[in-house]
């Protein structure tokens, strides 16, 4: 396909993405201020009706075991502390930029939420493993949440290539993104940068989305938080916790492991702790969708 | 057919020992339960004092057969759980032991918030190495039958993390816990002047916070036992210690009071308070109640036991 015909199908799309990013921004910057009051909180969240509903929802669930239905976000906030409200929204906020059924045609939603899952909690526990400032955490997992977003455009517009692609790097075993260069002439970096230029996320998680196939290119400032993603999501595929149609990935080279200081057999370690977390996010997953 | 009650840790925040404590006890929280006549053991906390009941059992109950029993934790902060690697009957073959407990949300699970103190970085046992057979349940709000005649009710109550108050029924007795708690605030600002001031927000959060509130005292309405945080004296906790988690003297009688207690327990006692201080404010709370209230108002102590 013409990569120019490509970009205009992929452009049209995302202009129309909905707007919850912008609230991820900003309860991004509202969680890592520990002086956000509960009013700013209450102002931000009822700005957006559908992540109001969605946090709503979230504190009913069976996660909670509420006797009694909580209706109001005042009421939320009192009951379960700020902390535990600013962390709901956020987890709530960015799952639903992931995006809904209806947007998954080639790869199935769940596998894919569970990849994105598994990478954002691998980054996070890697990051943490290594002392990384405690309020860049959560930066760690968003960034490898959303490092594959440019995949659901692809997978809701031009799905029949996707799948075309999807099964020539499955035939040829290749790294996804070498086939959706050759079926596309884009890969899904490329559709990311689109996607992260309109939401105008932070700098870092931009560059994961950008670079995460491409690390040797790479010449900014979160060298970090790009390798901890690359290797999270390495991870991810060959150890098949979910999918995102990746089976053959470039295997990451050693020096990225020895720049973070850790090796293949930490992330052995930790394999349980990921399960964990990915069957903690499965709630979440049931109230977004 | 009675439930006895004692306590084995009636302390907050850190066991304290010394010659300041002698009377009341410095161990961290845990309850002893037996429902009569058929001697079923209930736990409520494993703080420190735990080890001490260890012991007991081990004396009592064991030579009479396993040991199994439920340990119902009101939430996972430290003085809570911090007496589980020393309690004895976890190490003997044929224990079968159920922890029950909230869990916060990002946290762990339970098993590895209570379990994972058994390491090698903490202690010279690993979990993996008990020969107890441990179960682990996470609770939520709700109402469970216990067996025996037993019903179980809990209730969050409103602490920094999630923490649960638990009812317990028992041909007609009625024991609850509420502790660690602080009663509701309002945190929406008040002050119109200030920029962070929504008035419908506040307006909203005061008829929030007069419900939940509300709520908590129908928990243990008509309870012939509440045991209930008492950390500090309402001098002490205004302005200072807002938003800890823990409650007043003045609030917890009032609010017994109101919910038809028969039998308050002042419990969760402040590191700092020294026996005779404890001995005064009990002294002076008994005495404001007294004529006014038909409420029992009794300090909270190691080793007391009850029978309701």
């Amino acid at each position: 396909m013409e990569r120019e015909n490509v970009l205009y199908v992929m452009k049209s799309y995302i202009e129309k993405m909905p707007s919850l990013p912008t609230t991820v921004a900003k309860i991004l910057q509202i969680c890592n201020d520990p002086k956000t009051s509960p009013t700013d909180l209450n102002r931000l969240i009822s700005l957006d009706p559908v992540l109001m509903g969605k946090v709503m929802k979230l504190i009913n669930s069976a996660y909670y075991g509420l006797s009694q239905k909580i209706t109001s976000l005042v009421r939320a906030i009192i009951m379960l502390g700020i902390n535990t409200v600013k962390n709901l929204s956020l987890s709530t906020a960015v799952l639903a930029s992931l995006g809904k059924k209806t947007d998954f045609q080639a790869l199935n939603m769940e596998g894919f939420w569970k990849h994105s899952i598994c990478v954002g909690s691998t980054a996070k526990l890697i990051a943490k493993k290594r002392n990384i400032d405690p309020k860049l955490l959560e930066e760690y997992f968003i960034a490898g949440l959303l490092h594959d977003i440019g995949k659901i455009p692809l997978n809701n517009r031009l799905s029949k290539n996707f799948i075309e692609a999807l099964s020539e790097a499955e035939r040829s075993r290749h790294p996804l993104y070498f086939a959706e260069q050759h079926i596309l002439n884009v890969d899904h970096s490329e559709i990311g940068r689109l996607i992260v230029d309109n939401w105008k996320l932070s700098k870092d998680i931009e560059d994961v989305v950008i670079f995460h196939h491409n690390l040797t290119e790479y010449q900014g400032e979160n060298l970090d938080i790009l390798y901890t993603v690359a290797i999270s999501n390495y991870f991810a595929n060959v150890s098949e916790l979910g999918f995102s149609g990746d089976r053959f990935p470039e295997k990451i080279q050693d020096d990225v492991f020895n720049y973070l200081g850790i090796g293949w057999q930490y992330l052995e370690e930790i394999e349980d702790d990921i399960k964990k977390e990915i069957e903690k996010a499965q709630i979440f997953l049931e109230v977004v969708k | 057919m009675s439930i006895s009650m004692r306590f084995w840790g009636v302390r907050g925040s850190i066991p304290c020992p010394g010659a300041d404590t002698v009377k009341y006890g410095g161990n961290t929280a845990c309850i002893e339960l037996r429902f009569q006549p058929i001697n079923r053991l209930i736990i409520i906390d494993a703080g420190s004092g735990i080890r001490a009941l260890g012991d007991l059992i081990m004396k009592q109950d064991l030579p009479k057969g396993p040991i199994k029993t439920e340990i119902f934790l009101t939430h996972t902060h430290w003085d809570h759980i911090m007496g589980f690697p020393f309690f004895t009957p976890i190490y003997i073959p044929g224990t079968e032991l159920t922890i029950y407990g909230p869990v916060t949300y990002e946290e762990d699970t339970l098993d590895k918030i209570v379990g994972d103190q058994l390491r090698y970085r903490y202690f010279p046992v690993r979990q993996s190495e008990l020969a107890a057979k441990i179960n682990y349940e996470q609770l939520q709000e709700c109402e469970k039958d216990l067996g025996d005649g037993i019903v179980m009710r809990t209730k969050y109550l409103n602490h920094p993390i999630l923490c649960l108050g638990y009812r317990f029924e028992y041909q007609g007795k009625v024991l609850c816990t509420a502790y660690d708690t602080e009663p509701f605030q309002n945190v929406f600002a008040q002050n119109k002047g200030s920029p962070d001031f929504d008035k419908e927000a506040c307006l909203e959060g005061e008829i929030v916070t007069k419900q939940e509130n509300e709520k908590i005292l129908k928990f243990f309405k008509d309870a012939d036992v509440v045991i209930h945080d008492t950390q500090y004296t309402h001098k002490e906790y205004n302005p200072g210690k807002i938003g800890w988690g823990h409650s007043t003297f003045e609030y917890a009688i009032n609010a017994a009071h109101k919910a038809n207690v028969k039998k308050l327990f002042l419990f969760h006692h402040d590191p700092l308070r020294k026996d005779e201080e404890l001995d005064k404010l009990e002294a002076a709370y008994q005495s404001k109640v007294r004529g006014k209230s038909a409420l029992q108002v009794e300090a909270a102590r190691e080793g007391r036991l009850l029978e309701i």
